[in-house]
């Protein structure tokens, strides 16, 4: 008779897998106490969240405008959120360069400090406002990533800390880079994977906020290996299957989004006289100029990794060897499976590698620290139970050496990179060759400006991308023809910032450099000048 | 411009609505699976030692075949529960169908008597108010005449009204013969959606539009309530409706075990007077406005939208492609374009978990599913939307002539020939 088989649990018996779960959680063993869950934060979750909040604010928003000086990228993607407010995706042809996620979400947020005033009364100061928002909401998602990775407090706090303080993870999350736009998602596509309690739409919206990362910044699809596995690493769940499928098709269908506005205006596939989405891939990964492989000395790559180890060797170094770490726990494993796939092209590669493509690793480096000091109190605890009268001393001896370390990190290097970042008045030059420009060109003269301060100076009273026009734009956008006949002979103005030479040879921009050549320099400010072209010969 | 901006605005606000549809249907079709904890929160209650209730099970027949109605009847017959007794419900003008049921009686006098219904214009609620007076138990329970109940089913609904503490019980039914026609599968599989999901979501909200098959209710509430709505094709949504205004505690259980086995209509013209019958049953049931007694706004919004779902899903289904194909050669901005794009994210992620309930209907009742069973079901998708709209367009164009005839549906039998591997399978928990 099946009728005991049948008789699914009583309300009697239903007390003992609860009572059952408390003492072994079923989930994530290595979680300490009751998974992490908003709705029912202890207090001291509470207090670690309010400081982390209030610290990556103050941090981001001090001296956002004086210091690091804008740059190019930053000034492009602030003028395409604009070109947004007036319902286009960029002042210039559109050529799918990046997906345009990211800067319509800092269309619909920059409105508000350009109204407020902030930033100094340049768009790209207010909208670096913006960036500073996604910064504490990465500092916050950090944390609550931590968490769920089973970190004690002070230890998920500690990751904070080195994301926020870290002058790598400082300098480029104070800029308006698609990465800083594109990373919270990417966390809570990770806090939402993580979840334990294994709800199907957690693990939907883990694929949205994935779709969501790439569409704002492709490279973060990078990550999608070890999001895919936070999700399946765990103890076999009823719904898996649905999980699985929901995560895949709601995060896919998404992302078809990009391919289908592509298709709809045409631009798809690649043919004559209009640009397409297999044009830009191509160049992205085929045809740009790579940065060689990161063995060979002086090659861009390994420029690159220089540069970044400048801004901060130790946070990378120990990243990495935490990330090693990391495999002796199984919850922090997916942080080795990301901080690897992220190295790949890295190591590999010989394509071109972007200078942000950093911001999207610099969590989970952090993570990887924090986990790592974890899985090493685990370690000592462990020791401690073994031998219970050194349990003062163990945990002591923990607490000085990681303080000391610490202090070895910051002192040096970090406290006094932060403090420039925190006082230094870096674009003052910008500044002056701005006003400069703004005070004495005619507005209906042909001005060449770099982008940092194109969509400044066009708002200023120009208003017409092909009179003031973005550096590369005569070389690269084929409209550029249509509206300016003449050639590099109808400019009459160029601005020569500190990027602009270097652009002019790695981009190949050959009208600015003959229109460069045939000019003389009337101002200069620092490494700003501003140069009249002269007397163009007419032929 | 004007005309451009009001057209663009046009398409931006109907497919904004289809997204919405499209999102709650995913909703509640998923509903069940949101959670493992919801899955645990839906099942039986567990047996009890003694049994509480007893029961009276109605079985409406009209037109129907012996071999089908004996079958019924020997499931009824089998149940394990010990106090129950089974009234078949005839209406005087289908001989051959009382000669049968008469038959049946005598062959098991303890348990089985007829109800004659002698009204003029006949229906399925007439014929159960009839047979409701003749009922003797504490619950009374309605099993269609082509279906087959679990064994055990009886016991496990009395332990739902104890443990529970419920005025209503509504067990789960479940269509079997997936394999007889293209829409047979997509049918079996709204059922398994509708009965593992989409109830206990209505529940949830504390509205249900009751089933008509496998739902047990007390039989003084019943009688209080004057029986069942003679005159309304849905007559059972409308006795969900009433008993969810009175607040009455509906409780809906499922187990893979203890549905209630039954066949799709033997074709297609049946299945599109079916569907015309439910759409037009609800339309009724919107329009009596028993749902607007309900005591907050929000309830009654759920209700609104409850009742309309039917009609939401199958417009959804047929208006998506239109809407798409509009925006693309209507030359809108491509935002706008895009937004006509949006429910179908919705939709096919719906389509895809569709898969996934196939897997699971397979494993729960023992069937092989095979991959063209998967492409069958994927491939008959937008056909089958499509019959559900005709339907609900017929019924929206009888409602507006107010015909409201009773269209049965016709049973072949078919689903006696899946029972085998189902019923000789072992009970899982």
């Amino acid at each position: 008779m099946a009728t005991t088989e049948l008789k699914p649990a009583p309300p009697a018996a239903a007390g003992t897998p609860g009572a059952k779960a408390e003492r072994a959680p079923k989930h994530r063993g290595t979680a300490h106490g009751p998974t992490f869950n908003l709705r029912f934060l202890p207090l001291w979750d509470k207090v670690a969240l309010a400081a982390l909040a209030v610290a990556a604010a103050v941090l981001s928003l001090w001296n956002l405008d004086g210091a690091p000086s804008y740059q190019d990228d930053e000034g492009t993607y602030t003028s395409q959120a604009f070109a947004v407010h007036s319902g286009t995706l960029a002042p210039y042809t559109y050529w799918y360069d990046h997906p345009p996620l990211g800067w319509i979400q800092i269309a619909s947020l920059n409105w508000l400090p350009n109204l407020l005033g902030l930033g100094d009364g340049t768009s790209i100061g207010a909208t670096r406002y913006v960036i500073s928002v996604y910064f504490v909401a990465s500092a916050l998602l950090l944390y609550m990533v931590a968490r769920r990775l089973g970190m004690r407090i002070p230890f998920a706090a500690l990751t904070t800390v080195l994301f926020i303080l870290s002058p790598l993870s400082l300098v480029l999350g104070r800029q308006i880079y698609l990465d800083n736009i594109g990373v919270p998602w990417l966390l809570l596509a990770f806090y939402l994977a993580l979840s334990s309690r294994d709800a199907l739409w957690h693990h939907v919206g883990a694929g949205i906020c994935f779709a969501i990362a790439v569409l704002s910044k492709e490279t973060l699809s990078i990550f999608g290996p070890a999001l895919l596995l936070a999700l399946m690493y765990r103890p076999k769940w009823s719904n898996r299957l649905f999980s699985v499928v929901g995560f895949l098709t709601a995060g896919g269908l998404l992302l078809a989004f990009y391919p289908l506005s592509a298709l709809l205006r045409n631009e798809l596939l690649s043919g004559p006289g209009h640009v397409s989405l297999q044009d830009a891939l191509a160049y992205q990964l085929l045809n740009r100029s790579g940065s060689g492989t990161i063995f060979e000395a002086g090659s861009s790559r390994a420029e690159l990794l220089a540069g970044w180890l400048y801004f901060d060797k130790y946070l990378i170094a120990a990243g990495l060897v935490a990330a090693v770490v990391c495999l002796l726990r199984p919850r922090s494993r997916i942080l080795f499976v990301a901080i690897a796939s992220f190295a790949t092209p890295i190591v590999l590669g010989q394509g071109y590698l972007p200078a942000m493509y950093i911001i999207g690793v610099i969590p989970f480096l952090a993570l990887a620290c924090g986990s790592a000091v974890d899985i090493a109190w685990s370690g000592a605890e462990g020791l401690a139970r073994r031998a219970p009268g050194l349990t003062r001393p163990l945990q002591a001896a923990f607490v000085a050496v990681l303080s000391a370390s610490l202090l070895l990190m910051s002192v040096p290097q970090w406290f006094e990179q932060d403090r420039t970042l925190l006082t230094a008045q870096t674009n003052s030059n910008w500044r002056s060759a701005m006003t400069w420009v703004q005070d004495n060109v005619s507005r209906s003269d042909v001005v060449l400006a770099p982008y940092s301060m194109w969509h400044d100076l066009n708002s200023s009273g120009w208003n017409n991308a092909w009179t003031m026009i973005a550096t590369e734009k005569p070389d690269l956008d084929k409209q550029y023809d249509i509206e300016r006949p003449g050639g590099w002979r109808e400019i009459r103005w160029i601005i020569v910032g500190p990027s602009v030479t270097a652009n002019i040879d790695s981009l190949g921009l050959s009208r600015v450099k003959t229109a460069l050549q045939n000019s003389e320099e009337v101002q200069t400010f620092g490494e700003w000048s501003v140069h009249r072209v002269i007397n163009p010969p007419s032929t | 411009m004007s005309a451009t901006f009001l057209a663009s605005a046009l398409v931006v606000i109907i497919a904004l609505a289809l997204f919405a549809i499209a999102v709650s249907t995913l909703y509640l079709n998923t509903y069940a699976w949101w959670d493992p904890k919801t899955q645990v929160r839906t099942s039986y209650s567990g047996l009890q030692g003694t049994e509480g209730h007893s029961f009276s099970l109605i079985m409406p027949c009209r037109n129907e075949r012996e071999e089908v109605m004996r079958a019924t009847l020997a499931a009824l017959l089998a149940q394990t529960h010990s106090r129950k007794e089974i009234i078949i419900s005839v209406g005087h003008d289908d001989t051959e169908t009382v000669e049968v049921a008469h038959r049946l009686a005598r062959e098991f006098p303890e348990f089985v008597r007829v109800s004659v219904d002698v009204s003029e214009r006949k229906n399925k609620p007439r014929q159960l108010n009839q047979a409701l007076s003749m009922c003797r138990y504490s619950v009374v329970g309605v099993f269609d005449a082509e279906s087959i109940a679990a064994e055990e089913l009886l016991a496990h609904i009395d332990s739902v009204f104890t443990t529970k503490n419920a005025d209503v019980v509504q067990g789960a039914v479940q269509l079997i013969n997936y394999k007889d026609t293209w829409y047979s599968l997509r049918n079996c599989l709204e059922y398994f959606t509708w009965f593992r999901s989409r109830l206990h979501a209505h529940s949830r909200q504390g509205f249900i539009p009751l089933g008509g098959n496998t739902v047990f209710i007390k039989r003084e509430l019943l009688t209080a309530v004057g029986g069942w709505d003679g005159s309304c094709l849905a007559e059972d949504c409308d006795l969900g409706v009433r008993l969810s205004t009175l607040r009455r505690k509906i409780v809906v259980a499922y187990s893979p075990q203890l549905v209630t086995r039954e066949e799709t209509p033997d074709s297609l013209s049946g299945l599109i007077r079916q569907r015309t019958r439910w759409s037009l049953g609800f339309m009724q049931v919107f329009a009596k406005g028993d749902w607007k007694a309900l005591p907050s706004r929000r309830m009654r919004t759920i209700a609104w939208w409850t009742l309309m779902q039917q009609h939401f899903m199958a417009l959804a289904g047929v208006c998506i492609p239109i809407a798409i194909a509009a925006a693309i050669w209507g030359n809108f901005p491509l935002v706008v374009t895009l937004i006509t794009f949006l429910p179908l994210v919705p939709t096919l992620v719906t389509v895809a978990f569709d898969v996934c309930m196939l897997h699971e209907f397979g494993r729960d009742h023992k069937f092989a599913i095979s991959w063209y069973d998967y492409f069958r079901l994927v491939a008959g998708t937008p056909l089958y939307q499509m019959v559900l709209a005709f339907a609900a367009l017929r019924a929206l164009f009888k409602f507006g002539r107010r015909d409201f005839a009773w269209e049965k549906t016709d049973h072949s039998g078919s689903h006696l020939s899946y029972l085998v591997p189902s019923t000789a399978a072992p009970a899982r928990q």
